[in-house]
């Protein structure tokens, strides 16, 4: 029986089947990768010489359409990009609107003392020593002359002259501009300047009365030209000089006038002209 | 006709870039004035004896715009077109020195009158600031845009005068 088991046949196929399974063991186990990669890898790169070549052949002869469909298929894409980035830019412009409504409307809620119109900024002033602005708001939307206008942020200036769709505002940095204000903390009132440069300072403060630097300034109601408690600037500095009865000092307006876009006019409030009344 | 329709559609749309965009565009605080620049070069071109008639209209639209009064701008506008004749009888050979030396004229004139004006109505001006700040900025910007304006009007003239511009 054990005769016939292990003919010369059957042990020819057992030693094969051992020697197949002791090499898989081996490769499996790791042992032959130094023997694996140092005949395989002329295989692979014979392949990708190969492959290089027939790719090179290919483009060769098919790369003429193909850079013609890619060219179209470039143009179009390119005009889809273009098309979505106008998209983009429009919808970034309304977002930036409505952010800016929003705030205003904030605002105006805030304050509900005051009766407001919005509008927006659509063109300034032609002379540079002249700092005015023109809205798209008129006569016919119940503004008139000298209304105050403001922002979330403070104080812009008031209504200088106006047709039935558009208005032109004195800024409170315009040099013919002044605005009666009050000092949060010190508590005295002064009057805060335009000039023709677009900066604003502060005078008619008493030469006795001790500013902070970054104190508040805020209308005052004097003069009947603005509501009171309005926030107009910061004091940056302050300098008094020798026999003098006030000392001035430059501040910075809590408005960006230079990115002005959307303002609110008060309407409730009837500026008084006292002009007149001035010697 | 056509040429005063084509020159005042021009100015308006100069207005509205004025407004808009170049009164933003600013070196220290002094802004270019490209309806001046416009006018300049528009009086250089135009040949026509009436063009006194645009250059009141012009000047009445600007003045209502601006929050100068309106003299103002009628005077500087009126000297332009009167040098503007004169270069056009004198300076024939060459309207770009012309286009330059009216435009630094005008503006150093107008720059004047802004300020006589602010003198006038009392306010507290600091003269240093004013020229330093925004006069000469204003010149310097002004006589850079001088010959990009000159050279777009006169393509425009050349729909506005069919029979020939200056050179």
């Amino acid at each position: 029986m054990i005769t016939k088991l292990f003919t010369p046949k059957n042990l020819r196929n057992l030693i094969i089947i051992m020697v197949v399974v002791g090499v898989l063991v081996l490769a499996f186990s790791g042992y032959l990768t130094p023997v694996f990669s140092f005949s395989v890898s002329p295989l692979i790169s014979a392949q990708s010489w190969l492959s290089q070549r027939y790719l090179a052949f290919s483009d060769f002869f098919n790369s003429p359409r193909d850079m013609a469909t890619l060219r179209v298929e470039n143009a179009k894409l390119q005009n889809e990009v273009a098309l979505l980035q106008s998209e983009i830019v429009a919808l970034q412009e309304n977002l930036a609107q409505s952010d800016i409504l929003y705030t205003l409307l904030d605002f105006a809620r805030t304050n509900p003392e005051h009766e407001y119109v919005a509008a927006t900024v659509v063109g300034r002033e032609i002379s540079p020593y002249l700092q005015y602005i023109i809205i798209d708001k008129g006569s016919n939307d119940g503004l008139r002359h000298g209304m105050p206008v403001v922002t979330q942020q403070g104080l812009v200036g008031r209504i200088d002259a106006l047709i039935s769709d558009a208005a032109r505002i004195q800024l409170i940095t315009d040099a013919n501009s002044t605005v009666n204000v009050k000092l949060q903390t010190a508590g005295v009132e002064g009057l805060v300047r335009g000039s023709v440069t677009g900066e604003i300072t502060l005078d008619m403060v008493p030469v006795d009365t001790e500013v902070q630097i970054g104190d508040i300034l805020m209308t005052s109601g004097l003069g009947g030209t603005y509501p009171p408690n309005i926030f107009v600037g910061q004091v940056l500095t302050m300098q008094s000089k020798q026999n003098v009865l006030f000392q001035t000092g430059s501040v910075q307006p809590v408005v960006d006038f230079s990115n002005l876009s959307a303002v609110l006019v008060i309407t409730n409030f009837d500026s008084v002209d006292i002009s007149p009344l001035v010697p | 006709m056509w040429s005063y329709l084509i020159g005042f559609a021009a100015f308006l749309l100069t207005t509205m870039l004025q407004m808009s965009i170049f009164s933003q565009w600013k070196i220290l605080s002094g802004s270019a004035d490209i309806i001046l620049l416009f006018i300049v070069a528009w009086c250089l071109h135009d040949r026509n004896k009436r063009l006194w008639l645009l250059v009141l209209i012009m000047a009445a639209f600007a003045g209502t715009i601006s929050a100068l009064p309106a003299y103002i701008p009628l005077i500087v506008y009126f000297i332009v077109y009167r040098v503007s004749r004169l270069f056009q009888a004198r300076l024939m050979q060459s309207p770009l020195l012309g286009m330059l030396v009216l435009t630094f004229g005008a503006s150093l004139l107008q720059i004047v009158l802004n300020i006589a004006y602010l003198f006038v109505i009392r306010v507290d001006l600091n003269f240093t600031d004013a020229l330093v700040e925004v006069a000469f900025p204003s010149i310097l910007l002004n006589m850079l845009l001088a010959i990009p304006v000159y050279v777009v009007v006169r393509e425009i003239a050349l729909y506005a005068f069919p029979k020939g511009v200056e050179a």
